[in-house]
């Protein structure tokens, strides 16, 4: 297994060159500059902002640069936060998204798992059609109307939970990690439903259960293995989007995370801190995958590492 | 159970009160202001800073050698009194005894003169070099800043003693006190910018001179402040501690202002300033901001180079229903060119004040006289922004182009950077415009749309540049002003822009606050602010 981590890790090189390679070459296809945004400035003005971050040198020497800075680990300034380079904005904010995201995909997984497993076992029955109604809610109610009112409710009218912030105290984590969750909640209930409901109708379960199994046996030991897998294979990239911030739920909630920088710095223009979050995105879709493929090794027994 | 769970809470907390009274007595509660930011804080570097919301940070700070009083007209600052030479090109400053900085550093003249040299130092790369190359033209200015001469004492700033700062201009600039504080004149403590670098405005490094002193920079959360001993004007400052909260969405800030965690929001969210207004009524501040809005023509281009084609388009629109009935949230419809500002007799677009059909009338028989009509339809593109209120004018106009002229008219919303860069190509036809000025006063729009700086409208006019000219050699302020709106007139008649409207600006502001005032520049410095 330490081979094939090895394998895949060197593997990703090449995926994040030419990830930034297109990155970096579409975002100057994009009208306008960093600097275009004031229109007074004068051309020297202009001049002396476009030298002092590289912009007056061709574009391939420019790309060069960066790749140079990054394999030193310099992912340059950020040119519209002047007073931090990308790496401090992603260090300084990564962990706060972490901390939401990691929160939110295992209250949505455990949450999720358990009403997928119970609507599976009782179909078609009333504990079934409450779970798919939940499902309903949190898929079709999108989260920047679950944000606010949730606000408005437990936060401005029943004053239990502070409206928005960022805080020592728990209590900060709450709604946002909930609002995050939710729609999560929904969609791995159903796939686990679905799962669940095609596995314990396979042989093996058949099987276990001809051979005398108990109910909760066979479904622990047998048929929650082979039906965690689609869950699985959808939590990993989920959860890479997850922790890298959601610029909705960092925005309505106030979190200072990294969110944002995926969108203001495109509108923005600001291309060090384009490349800097899109590597970083990059890089961790990578690692989920790779996690993975590793469970999924773990859970079924078709999946070998060679 | 409510009631006793809430006299419970009441005892408890009474408990609690009365023991931190008994512990911090004598000592007075500290004040706390908390006021909201809407975006995150770019940078604290006083000499690159340049946007507004940064600059209510850097306006309690630092203090230039004026300050904007509440209502954002300068009084002395640093400097305690001035001199304006004669021709007006020459301003001499003494600054007041005893000044210091936050560390305990004396605080003298050349500061001031260093903050100038790094805001034009190349290396320095701020977009704030253009105030001194162009906005008011210190001598030597824009040879230092362009890299043509490396040498300080060629720019027309010095410091002839600690307590005398001079400033030389290329030609007079009368409105020159409006820029020289906190935001465009802060002075630069060498030492720690020496010691630091860039990180000298970092919590643990700064050294300010302003009302308060920053202790606490968290991005995308808050910023904190507190009140500077070492302040001359420490006495009269009221309040203790601010803490500025990055709240991006503005939704929030209002529940936050709801809740009594948030004293003054950073802006309204458009569609609540009804219900706020009805829920809290003078605690609602809309005013007009130093924006102004309009649409331009690219008279470059036919069929715009011809005025009938214009001045048809411009009578086609109901100016009043675009930003009374469409745009509201506070923008207020403005028929001139520049903003309005108190005492400048500003013209208006002649057909602004039209009655409705004779208006139309008018226009369509322009139209039909510049040779388009339903065999000859003119059709256009209007590039705008994707800002919601420039959405609205966009796509507003185009129907009311359509209705009245039949003319196709075609939205381009696109983001900011987009939609200046197709200005700056040059290949639009009707630009959705605005322009956002220095400061609050005529000079900074009517120096934009001079013909001579290029701007990018490629018009012409003698009769604008005549009065301009006279106008910036006319010390006298309402003799000022009335040259202005003669070149303002002569702007309005070419119908090169259909002037629209002034941009709001928005607040919150919880009536235990006093000594906010309402002004277009937006100057709202903590120091003249008190809390009940």
């Amino acid at each position: 297994m330490f081979q094939y981590v090895v394998r895949r890790t060197l593997g990703s090189i090449p995926t994040l060159f030419v990830l930034a390679a297109i990155t970096f070459f579409m975002m100057r296809v994009a009208p306008g500059d960093p600097f275009s945004g004031n229109r007074r400035l004068t051309p020297e003005v202009l001049a002396n902002l476009r030298r002092a971050f590289n912009l007056d040198l061709p574009l391939w020497e420019q790309f060069w640069r960066y790749i140079w800075g990054v394999l030193h680990f310099d992912f340059g300034p950020s040119i519209k936060n002047r007073d931090y380079s990308v790496s401090e904005l992603i260090g300084i904010g990564f962990p706060t998204s972490l901390e939401v995201g990691m929160w939110a995909m295992l209250v949505a997984a455990i949450i999720g798992i358990a009403l997928g497993i119970a609507g599976a076992l009782r179909r078609n029955t009333s504990v079934d059609y409450s779970v798919g109604a939940i499902a309903m809610v949190g898929l079709a109610i999108p989260i920047f109307v679950i944000g606010p009112v949730a606000q408005s409710y437990f936060g401005l009218h029943l004053r239990w939970l502070p409206i928005s912030g960022w805080g020592d105290s728990w209590t900060y984590r709450i709604l946002p990690v909930l609002t995050l969750a939710l729609p999560n909640i929904a969609y791995i209930s159903r796939l686990m439903r679905g799962s669940m409901i095609e596995i314990m109708r396979t042989n093996y379960v058949r099987t276990a259960r001809a051979k005398g199994l108990g109910e909760r046996r066979t479904i622990l030991r047998h048929a929650l293995k082979g039906a965690l897998l689609p869950v699985v294979a959808y939590l990993g990239p989920a959860t890479a989007i997850t922790i890298t911030g959601s610029i909705v739920v960092e925005q309505i909630f106030s979190i200072p995370g990294i969110g944002r920088y995926f969108v203001d710095a495109a509108i923005n223009r600001d291309y060090p801190l384009v490349m800097g979050v899109t590597l970083f995105y990059g890089s961790i879709v990578i690692f989920a995958n790779l996690l993975t493929d590793i469970v999924r090794g773990l859970l079924d027994p078709k999946v070998s590492y060679e | 159970m409510m009631l006793a769970n809430y006299s419970a809470r009441m005892t408890i907390s009474g408990m609690i009160l009365a023991a931190i009274v008994a512990l911090a007595q004598p000592a007075a509660a500290e004040s706390v202001l908390t006021r909201g930011m809407g975006s995150t804080i770019g940078t604290l570097d006083p000499q690159i800073n340049f946007l507004a919301y940064e600059g209510f940070i850097l306006d309690d700070i630092y203090e230039g050698l004026v300050s904007p009083d509440p209502a954002g007209e300068p009084v002395p600052g640093a400097a305690e009194t001035w001199d304006i030479s004669d021709d007006g090109l020459t301003y001499t400053f003494h600054l007041r005894d005893g000044l210091k900085w936050s560390n305990g550093d004396p605080l003298v003249a050349q500061d001031f003169v260093n903050g100038v040299i790094r805001t034009l130092d190349p290396a320095t790369a701020s977009d704030k070099g253009y105030i001194f190359t162009s906005t008011i033209s210190v001598v030597g200015a824009a040879a230092f800043n362009g890299g043509e001469s490396t040498d300080p004492a060629s720019v027309g700033v010095s410091a002839p003693d600690d307590k005398t700062v001079v400033i030389q201009l290329e030609k007079p600039a009368p409105y020159a006190l409006y820029i020289l504080n906190s935001f465009y004149f802060p002075p630069l403590h060498k030492p720690s910018f020496e010691a630091f670098g860039g990180d000298f405005i970092k919590p643990e490094n700064i050294v300010t001179n302003g009302a308060y002193h920053l202790i606490e920079n968290v991005p995308q959360s808050h910023v904190t402040l507190v009140k500077s001993p070492t302040y001359w004007g420490a006495d009269s400052v009221k309040i203790d501690k601010v803490i500025y909260q990055i709240t991006e969405d503005d939704n929030t800030a209002v529940k936050l202002f709801k809740a009594g965690e948030q004293d003054i929001t950073y802006d309204i969210p458009s569609d609540q300033i009804e219900a706020l207004t009805a829920e809290f009524g003078d605690q609602v501040h809309v005013t007009s901001s130093t924006e102004t809005n309009y649409l331009s023509f690219n008279i470059t281009k036919p069929p715009f180079d011809d005025i009938r084609v214009r001045q048809a388009l411009a009578m086609a629109l109901d100016r009043d229903a675009i930003i009374n009935k469409v745009v509201k949230g506070g923008y207020v419809l403005n028929c001139g060119y520049v903003i309005p500002v108190p005492n400048y007799p500003q013209p208006q677009q002649a057909d602004c004040a039209m009655p409705k059909d004779e208006r139309v009338a008018k226009a369509q028989e322009l139209y039909a006289e510049a040779g388009f009509g339903p065999d000859n339809v003119l059709a256009l593109s209007i590039e705008s922004s994707n800002n919601d209120a420039y959405k609205k004018i966009a796509e507003t106009a185009a129907v009311m182009w359509k209705q009245t002229l039949g003319v196709e008219a075609k939205v381009n919303a696109q983001d900011r950077d987009s939609w200046l860069a197709a200005f700056n190509d040059g290949n639009w036809q009707v630009f959705n415009d605005n322009l956002v000025g220095d400061f609050a006063g005529p000079e900074t729009f009517l120096a934009y749309m001079d013909p001579r700086a290029e701007a990018g409208y490629g018009w012409q006019s003698p009769e604008y540049e005549a009065a301009y000219d006279k106008a910036m050699s006319t010390e006298d302020q309402a003799e000022r002003y009335k040259l202005l709106a003669e070149a303002e007139r002569a702007l309005l008649d070419t119908y090169l822009v259909i002037p629209l409207s002034s941009s709001p600006s928005r607040a919150l502001v919880n009536s235990r606050v006093s000594g906010w005032v309402d002004n277009p520049a937006g100057w709202h410095s903590t120091k003249y602010m008190s809390v009940q």
